[in-house]
This record gives structure tokens, sequence and C-alpha cells, in this order.
């Protein structure tokens, strides 16, 4: 059997931080091989390697006969790597057959010929039994086709690794099952594939070979027959953590600070939960499960259709987030740089822009109780370096986290309910476990009321008293005491029928 | 570090003196090495007149070049100021003209500038519009209204309406104070009050900016009004100097003028960075480049050449220049 995908030692490291670490992957022709992990555990890393998103710092990638130490998007394209993304690299103004021979189109006389390219494309839809036509508007097509477009796309650049990215987390059940029929086709046709997923269902049928990812390295590596489900959801949780850093006993929740009752918007609801006084409730789920919408509709970021927020006795209901702040609610969002950092600002200026205002007096801030402020945050959250006038963007994300944190934990503010998306997103083991010190004891010595939404279970095992399921947009199971365990949150979200619902986006 | 330093550049942790700041504004180093070589060529350069001179053409650009150089910090851009500075010096002039006080032509003036900025906010801010597709139109909007409302040229002002371009105050010319209490306000209301520092907020991420409660539209809006108005005021003192404002040319180019200054200054297009240090300098050396070139008699399309090479030269220099802090 030939080998049409050999990665050798692949390492790469963003900022100090090892996303990858000396990473082998094997893919023979004719296999499909899953790769497994939490969020944040390289697999994105790994795949953007391989289609050449960005140079790796050392190791090699061998696609065919080619050995490559670094490739440009071009060159892993003509090798013969084909990486189907999550959002997919369609151009929706354009044809399906324009689509398929973008960048590579039929021409006679310098003239794109329509026939011959429509006929050609005809063919390569048939091999994905694709059941749109060629001259379908991409726009027009469901995800379920768009995607086979992408992969006829793939096809009709010879490629012999392709590489899908959760492909089925925007599917409904029935475009599933008609993507893993194609994908066995590929396979019989004598394809590499990488398979990228959450759902061990997925795994258990389709795949060949399995690779688990955790902290930018591989830790498992078996082929599929013969392996247990629980000995995978092991592989993927890791050996037992719970009890080193599981920080003290779930505490009994005190009087209600957060109370949500029926609360529905697009994508998510209706959901009815509370959080009491200095508890830590975790929301877990896959991406796309509605967690983010639910948490922003409590900010004030988005406007919820019905239901209610109350914070205490209080009812709230935001429409904006300064509202939600006036309130005591506060968010920090998941992805840091797009909707927190402020990069070429100054660490202090990230810390306290909300703030510099009711820290003013007589409408000029009170630039010695400013860095007053700062600097007792700067100890309590361990930043490094504690420097204020350093712009944010210079910091390593662990301490951009601890400044985004550190905006609505300082003694300028009072929050009462603290939101969290994703909270560790980015940040080092070092960094991290600092972090789950911090909101820890936020909880317990202010009794802040702690939500926050995540997919890692180590994470959620960590930080939570309590966690809820999230799935399709509305809570389905609740995890406590004892049973909270990185294999019962596993087990939990990879029920089969706790698959997210189409649109749960 | 001075008091005026203190003042005039970010508040920042600034390792000590002098160096820092030549780090920070490389424009001082070019200014200074333009001044050498006009002294030397004309030998005029450096007269009390001449400077003087120089510091009241550059008066005018100053005054619309700090609400401008705020506005370019929050992520917007005012091309309208051109017409705007027409409107303001042709509503003052008709004012002045038909025996009102020179008090109710300035705030008349005022008035029409700020109803633009509204208009200009409103688009920009509250609906979301393209800043430089709304204000490019209303470049040319507000340039056919003034010619409608004010077809002839305006002129005869009379003495109290000259006082405005001409006074002198403790020996400097009325037009240079305004300015530098434009330049002060301005850098203090970046350095010492909350909304100064919210500038710099919405101009580097407006969606962080708005997840951290603050207004994004209040303020780039107010500083949409407050370049309408500085516009019209700079409008006003031309007027006043040159006793007459024609509808068709008055301010023309003058938006490329000051957004050039601006520039130049160092403040990012993209909005998140700039000091009123940095517009200083940068409304100082067009200044003193027109004027040390037309002392040389160097005709002005050369002139304009000098201006364009000077604002593609610095953006090349800005970005092949270490970037303090990053």
């Amino acid at each position: 059997m030939t080998t049409n995908l050999r990665i050798r030692g692949l390492t790469k490291s963003f900022g100090g931080v090892k996303a990858l670490d000396g990473v082998d992957l094997t893919v023979p022709a004719g296999q499909v091989h899953a790769l497994l992990g939490h969020n944040g555990a390289g697999k994105s890393t790994l795949i953007k390697c391989l289609g050449g998103a960005f140079p790796p710092d050392s190791g090699t990638i061998e696609i065919g006969d080619r050995s490559y130490t670094r490739l440009t998007p071009r060159e892993s394209i003509t090798a013969g790597a084909a990486i189907i993304y999550q959002s997919l690299s369609v151009v929706d103004a354009l044809t399906v057959a324009e689509n398929v021979f973008l960048g590579q189109e039929w021409t006679r006389h310098g003239r794109v010929d329509r026939r011959v390219q429509e006929e050609a494309a005809a063919g390569l839809l048939e091999r994905v039994a694709a059941s749109c036509s060629p001259r379908d508007r991409v726009g027009d097509l469901p995800t379920g086709q768009r995607q086979l477009v992408e992969i006829a796309k793939a096809l009709s650049r010879s490629a012999s690794v392709l590489v899908l990215d959760e492909p089925t987390a925007a599917l409904s059940g029935a475009e599933s099952d008609a993507l893993a029929e194609r994908v066995e086709d590929l396979r019989a046709q004598g394809l590499a594939i990488v398979y990228v997923t959450h759902l061990l269902s997925e795994v258990e049928r389709l795949a060949d070979a399995v690779t688990v990812m955790r902290d930018g390295r591989v830790t498992h590596h078996s082929s599929v027959a013969g392996l247990s489900r629980n000995e995978l959801v092991e592989a993927i949780a890791g050996r037992r953590h719970d009890a080193t850093t599981r920080s003290g006993p779930a505490r009994t929740a005190g009087r209600p600070r957060l109370t949500v009752d029926g609360l529905y918007g697009p994508g998510f609801g209706p959901v009815s939960l509370t959080v009491g006084e200095g508890e830590r409730v975790g929301l877990f789920g896959l991406i796309g499960s509605g967690r983010t919408r639910l948490l922003e509709t409590l900010f004030g970021r988005r406007r919820g259709q019905g239901g209610t927020i109350r914070v205490g006795e209080l009812t709230v209901n935001p429409t904006r987030p300064a509202q939600a702040l006036a309130a005591g609610i506060a968010l920090v969002p998941a992805d840091r740089r797009a909707q927190a950092l402020f990069p070429s600002l100054t660490a202090q200026d990230n810390v306290l822009l909300p703030s510099i205002r009711t820290l003013s007096r007589a409408g000029v801030r009170a630039l010695g109780v400013e860095r007053r402020v700062f600097g007792s945050l700067a100890e309590s959250v361990g930043l490094r370096p504690a420097r204020p006038g350093l712009p944010a963007g210079a910091f390593s994300g662990g301490n951009q986290q601890k400044l985004v944190l550190g905006r609505w934990i300082n003694e300028a503010r009072d929050v009462e309910v603290l939101l969290l998306d994703e909270p560790t997103q980015g940040v080092d083991v070092g960094a991290r476990q600092e972090i789950y010190r911090v909101v820890t004891g936020l909880a317990d010595e202010r009794g802040t009321a702690v939500l926050f939404a995540s997919s890692d279970p180590e994470e959620v095992v960590a930080l939570a008293d309590r966690c809820l399921i999230v799935a399709g947009g509305r809570i389905v199971g609740e995890l406590s005491g004892p049973d909270l365990t990185e294999q019962t949150l596993l087990s939990a979200v990879h029920e089969p029928d706790s698959r997210p619902a189409q649109g749960a986006a | 570090m001075t008091t005026a330093d203190r003042f005039l550049t970010r508040p920042r942790v600034l390792a000590t003196g002098g160096l820092t700041t030549l780090r920070r504004q490389p424009l001082l180093v070019v200014l200074a090495v333009m001044v050498v070589a006009f002294q030397l060529s004309t030998d005029s350069f450096l007269d009390p007149a001449n400077l003087g001179g120089i510091a009241t053409d550059a008066a005018t650009l100053a005054i619309v070049a700090v609400p401008l150089a705020l506005l370019v910090i929050s992520g917007y851009l005012d091309l309208s100021v051109g017409s705007t500075f027409a409107l303001g010096g042709l509503v003052a002039g008709w004012l002045a003209t038909n025996g009102h006080t020179p008090a109710v032509a300035v705030l008349g003036a005022l008035a029409a500038g700020a109803a633009v900025g509204v208009v200009n906010g409103v688009l920009c801010c509250h609906l979301g519009l393209s800043p430089f597709i709304v204000t490019l139109g209303m470049l040319t909007a507000i340039r056919g209204l003034a010619q409608q409302l004010f077809p002839l040229p305006l002129s005869g002002f009379g003495s109290g309406f000259a006082w405005l371009g001409g006074a002198r105050i403790a020996g400097i010319a009325a037009p240079v104070v305004v300015a530098a209490l434009v330049l002060i306000a301005g850098a203090l209301f970046l350095a010492l009050t909350p909304t100064g520092r919210h500038v710099f907020a919405i101009g580097v991420n407006r969606e962080a900016a708005h997840l951290s409660g603050i207004n994004i539209r209040r303020t780039p809006f107010a500083l949409f009004v407050a370049t309408g108005a500085a516009a019209a005021l700079a409008g006003t003192i031309k007027a006043s100097v040159l006793d007459s404002v024609v509808a068709g040319t008055s301010g023309s180019g003058f938006e490329l003028a000051v957004l050039t200054a601006v520039l130049i200054g160092g403040v990012a297009l993209t909005g998140g960075s700039g000091s009123i240090l940095g517009v200083l300098l940068g409304v100082l050396f067009l200044g003193g480049l027109q004027n040390g070139l037309t002392l040389l008699s160097v005709p002005t399309f050369w002139q304009q050449m000098a201006q364009g090479t000077a604002l593609v030269a610095g953006a090349a220099l800005a970005y092949f220049a270490p970037r303090p802090g990053r």
C-alpha cells in the first residue's frame, strides 16, 4: 500500500506557546484516518500547516513522493493535498462548474469554454454523487451540496490527500449519512483521508485508524478495529486528572444571583437556569450548540425574543452591553482578538477602559488612582510582565486573557454575574491554572456568580461546581458532584441523539 | 519629560525625555533639517515677519486638523471640510455685511458648520454608512449649496469683523492664538478625559469597545460636529483675513491639505493611533514647506509635487521604521 501523507516531527509555536510539538501522522492510500482532540489540542494548526496557511518551525510533510519543510498554499494544492475547512471556500456568486474549475478554467481561444467545463464538472459531481447541476448558483445550494462541490473541486485537481475538518458540524442527519457514503467511496478510490471530528460515532463508523492529540502532542495512535468506546474516551480525556485539578469540593449554591427563565432567541432556547451566589456553573457542548448565543443574549449583545433574565430580584433583559454592565453582568468573549483586546493600547488602558469614567473626578481622569487599581489587579492575576505601559498585543495569549478578565474583576468594578466564553482558549497551561484560581477566588470571596461555556471537558471539571450539557440550543442534561468527570461529559455529548440540530450555529 | 510633552503626547510611560520623543516623532528631525535648509538657502526664512506669516497660514490648518485627527483616530474620516470651510466664511460674511455684530457672524458660521457635522454624524455613526462615501458626497453637495445660497462674492465686512483675522494679542496674531487654544484643548482632551481614551478604544476595536460598555456612537458623532464647526471657524478667519469670500473657490482643496497634515503628523488612517504633538508637527511641516518653496520662487506645481511626495515618503518611512512598542 502506498503512503500518500507522512508528517514527521512537526512543531509550531505561537508566541512561546507550542501549538504542535513533534507531531507524527501517517495516512496510506485508501485509509480514513480520524483526528481527535479537544479544541486547542493542535488539530487546526496541523491541518493549516498541511494546507500551507503557515509554515511549521520544524519537521517534514511528505505528500506523495515529495517532501517539504514548509509549503505555500499553492504548493500544497499541486502536491495533491485538498483541505475542506469548516468555513467552505466556495464562491457563492458563481455556478457549480465555475467553482469546480476556479483558477484552472477550460479555455478555447482565450475564452472560458462553458460547455466543456460543465460536462467535466458533471463527471466529477457524479463521482461524489452530488445531486446539484453544474449550472446551479452555489449560493442557492444547501450546505451539504456546497461541501460536495468543494470536494469535487479537490478531485478536479487530482488530490491524493483529502482533509475534512469537522465536515458534519453544519449538516443535518440525512446529509451527514450521505457524506459518510461519499467518504467511503473516495476511500475505495484510493484517497488518503484525514477526518477531523468530535463525534465518536463517526469514528466508529468511518475510520480505519485514529490519532488523538492533546496540548500539541499525539497522545494516542492505533487502528480503530478492536478499540472500545471507553478506550477511545479515555484516550481523548487523558489519564484521570480530576483529583489533582479539581479546585475544592463543589459548594452548595447560595441565593440565586442569576435567574434565567424561558429565554429564547434565534438558534437557542428556551433555556431556564439559575446560578447561585458564589457558584460556578459550566455550559458544556460542542461548537454550534448555542452556548455563545445564550451568553451573548444574557450580556445584551443579542436581543432575546422572549423570557426573562434576573440579577438577584431585579429583572434586566439587557438590549445593549452597557445595560448589562450597569446591572452587574459582564462577559469575557471567546474571540479575544476580534471582540475583547485593544492590541495597540497599553495594558492599563485594556483593563481600565470601561472604568476610567467612574474613576474620574469632575470629568478629569484620576491618573494616580488608575495606576494603583491597575497595579493591584496585575498582582492579583499574576500578570507578566506587570508593566502598565506595554501594548496589550505584546503579551502572551494567557496574559492577554488576564487583561481581558481583569477588565471586570478589578476593584473599580462590581460585577455580580461573570459570563466567560471559552475562558482559556489560546492560553498556555500555566496561565490556565492561574485563571482558574482567579475565577474560583472571585466566586468564593466576592460571591460572584460564574457561568462559563467550554468545549474542553478538563476545564469544566477543573472549574465548575455543576455543569449543564447543551445541545441544539437547549439544556439537555446536568452533571454535578462525583458524576462530573471528563468521561461522563464526553459520553453525554457524544450520544448520537444529542447532535446539534441543523442551523443552531 | 517636560510638562508640555506630557500634555502633547499620549500618556505613556516614556523611558526618559528627548531621545524617546525623537524616536516617537521622527518628523521633529525632518522639520529641523527643513528649517535649516530653508534658512541657508533663503536667508529670510527665520525672520520674525516670515515666521509670523507661516504661523498665520498654518493656523487655519491646525484649527481643523485637531478635531479631524481625533475623528480619524476614532476610525472615521471627514472629507467635506473644504466645502464647510467655504460655507462658514460665507455665512459669517453675509451676517457681517447685513449689519450683525462679529460675534453673531462667528456664531452663525459655527452653527452652519455644526449642522453639516450633524448630518455627517447621523449618516456615519448612527446609520453606519461609509464615512468616505458620505463625506465625499457632502463635499460636493455643500459646495453646491454654498454657491446656490451665495452666488455673488461677498466683501467689505467692516473693521469689527476684520479684527478676527488681523488683531494681535500680546503681539501674536489672533488666528494663531485660536489655533494654540484648539491644540491645547485637543491634547488635554486626549490625555486627561475618559472620553479621550474612548476615542482610541473605538478606533482600535469597535466591537471590543461596544462589549466594554463604551458608547461607540456618541463620541465619533460629537467629533463630526466639532470638525464641521472648526472648518466653518477656519473659513470665517480666512474670510476676515482676506475681507472677501467667493463660494466657488474658497477652501477648495483645503480638505486634502488638512488630511495631508494629519497623516504626515503620524495619525493612522486605519484609526487607533496618533497624537496632537504629531498633528502640530505635521501642520508646521506643511506650512513651512509651502512658505519656504514660495520664498525660493518655486512654481506652484512643483510645490504640489513636493507636498504629495512628502506624504507618500512619510507613509513609506512609517512602514519601514521600527515601530516603538510593537
